[in-house]
């Protein structure tokens, strides 16, 4: 069986025609982590017998001429912040080491009604906050196409499974480009959907106001497919919403479409690799009878400092709640006789959380205290405003902004570890939609071979708020044609 | 500029130990962060609306109905040190 080739599309063909089972399918993907996920590290926990009688069911189905939907049976990875019930969740960090959850995110829930196939959890940065994975108190993941190099962050294991071909697409979370990025250097399919689209009940909240679950795949029409399936509002996220999706299925209407390209995105310090990527897509783009124009979005360089003043002063509200107590601790109290109630916050936290949350932590605390509120937060929250203006004067002109996913290729394991600042700067083209709430999708530029000695490069197609159909669109007719 | 005596202030309000010889690194990396976040103080927002969500939705609200939650137990086993259905932590009162 071709595991690379296979898409969830060609799986369901398959599985309806009897060509394949999904057990068999499981089973090899399980067989193929076994062998090869030493040296990548991309799960931190397999659930191989969920997994197999999940997939035994949907065989019996459709032996039995049941009607199955579209993931009925399909292999999928699971970022480790998405609870599954039963099943420990970490989000890589010591101080969930053993943590089990005692039910299932609504995203699980909604796959599970549609019959997927959970094969593990993937390895991440630590309760997702980082741009390479290397912060995972697990160990880092490797890139599949050069083991030396990141798979990106935070959700770099699911990027990296779906890219060995480990799983046929994978469920993460973005915040400011944690789903795209690794997507981008590992040349898979990511989607961030628009802010609201998808329910974060049962995702480990990170900055609530930035956070959303969305899918990897190696298609367009792969990605779409789950995102359609985990979409949707829940009364246990009330930042959800319902909205209606219909994606566009004639390609001569999303031709239609104008594409803008805003020249901040285009700057010094764009790798030329990534700057060659956006040429040959935007080349094949505009041979497809795609219009372009080139556009402004002039707070874009203020998104790094808003972006991480935000984030961390949502982080050190939203890891309050880990304090040794609940959940789960390295710190135990009968090892520590004397402790008290301090001792074990101190001490869990301290010893629980890796160096980059403890960063966030600190750096959040500050923004909020007495005295730089008004300076930092409060101000952060203004230019956010011009940020989010800066995209609704955009997408008066245009209807799809098209950019760089980063402006780097994958880096090197270490390269950035020391420099803080280099690390944060690297989610510039991503961070941006995040704040404004809008939905971005990372597309490979090309396909890419693994063992081959060219990087991966992605583009990033950005939509109008609930305009996903646009951009998932636009991706499937680069894919398809 | 944030000094040693700042930190280990922000170390205790966020309830967090610091590591011996962490101090440095961690001035050293905040500090950077920090001066790069004057760039924002040269940009006129006096008339901007603050922005303090992705998208700008009002209070929502839903039935006050009876439900199935979790089970007890369920929640309970899930903290790290329990005993009898009852969770475990040190004296509160000293």
């Amino acid at each position: 069986m071709d595991l690379n080739n296979l898409t969830i599309k060609s799986f369901h063909e398959a599985l309806k025609n009897g060509g394949i089972k999904s057990l068999d399918v499981v089973k090899s993907f399980f067989d193929r982590i076994k062998k090869e996920d030493g040296k990548i590290n991309s799960f931190l926990s397999l659930l191989e017998e969920k997994a197999f009688a999940q997939a035994e069911k949907v065989d019996l189905d459709v032996a039995a001429g049941k009607e199955i939907g579209i993931l009925a049976g399909v292999p999928l990875a699971i970022k480790d912040n998405i609870l599954i019930e039963g099943t420990r969740a970490t989000a890589a960090s010591r101080i969930l080491e053993n943590y089990v959850s005692a039910y299932d995110a609504s995203v699980i829930k909604k796959l599970k009604k549609a019959g997927a196939v959970f094969l593990g959890k993937t390895n991440m940065d630590e309760f997702a906050m980082g741009a390479s994975t290397e912060n995972s108190a697990f160990g880092v993941t490797h890139n599949p196409f050069d083991l030396e190099r990141v798979a990106g962050g935070s959700s770099g294991g699911s990027a990296a499974s779906v890219a060995a071909g480990f799983a046929l697409g994978a469920l993460g979370s973005d915040t400011g480009g944690s789903i795209r990025q690794p997507a981008a250097f590992c040349g898979v399919v990511g989607i961030k959907p628009t802010y609201g689209r998808v329910s974060r009940f049962g995702l480990m909240a990170m900055a609530s106001s930035l956070d959303q679950i969305g899918s990897f795949a190696k298609t367009a029409e792969d990605a779409e497919l789950i995102f359609d399936a985990i979409r949707g509002a829940d009364p246990l996220d009330s930042t959800s919403v319902e909205e209606n999706y219909f994606p566009e299925k004639d390609f001569k209407k999303i031709k239609e479409l104008r594409i803008g390209l805003p020249k901040e995105y285009f700057i010094e310090g764009l790798d030329d690799e990534v700057r060659n990527g956006m040429d040959e897509a935007v080349a094949k783009l505009k041979s497809l009878g795609f219009k372009f124009k080139e556009i402004s979005l002039p707070h874009t360089k203020y998104a790094i400092s808003t972006y991480y003043i935000v984030v961390p002063a949502e982080v050190s509200a939203n890891l309050a709640r880990f304090d040794g107590i609940r959940y789960s601790s390295p710190f135990r109290l009968k090892d520590n006789g004397q402790a008290n109630l301090k001792d074990i916050y101190f001490k869990s936290r301290g010893e629980g959380f890796g160096a980059e949350v403890r960063r966030r932590i600190l750096l959040g605390t500050f923004v909020l205290s007495a005295g730089y509120y008004d300076a930092y937060y409060a101000k952060a929250q203004k230019v956010r405003r011009l940020i989010q203006d800066d995209f609704k004067n955009a997408f008066k002109e245009v209807d799809v902004i098209m950019t760089p996913v980063t402006p780097t290729v994958a880096f090197k394991i270490g390269e950035k570890a020391d420099d803080l600042l280099a690390m944060y700067l690297s989610d510039i083209f991503t961070a941006t939609l995040n704040l404004a709430g809008l939905p971005g999708i990372s597309m490979p530029v090309k396909k890419y071979e693994l063992g081959g000695k060219e990087l991966p490069v992605g583009f990033q197609l950005i939509g109008r708020h609930f305009r996903e159909a646009d951009i998932f669109g636009v991706g499937k007719v680069y894919e398809k044609e | 500029m944030l000094t040693k005596k700042d930190l280990e202030k922000l170390a205790e309000l966020a309830r967090l130990d610091l590591k011996k010889g962490e101090e440095d690194k961690l001035l050293k990396n905040l500090g950077s962060v920090l001066d790069y976040f004057e760039e924002l103080k040269n940009l006129d927002t006096e008339k901007i609306e603050p922005l303090t969500g992705a998208t700008e939705s009002s209070n929502v609200f839903r039935e006050d109905s009876e439900e199935q939650s979790l089970e007890k137990g369920r929640t309970i086993e899930a903290f790290p040190e329990n005993s009898g259905g009852y969770l475990k932590v040190p004296p509160v009162f000293e």
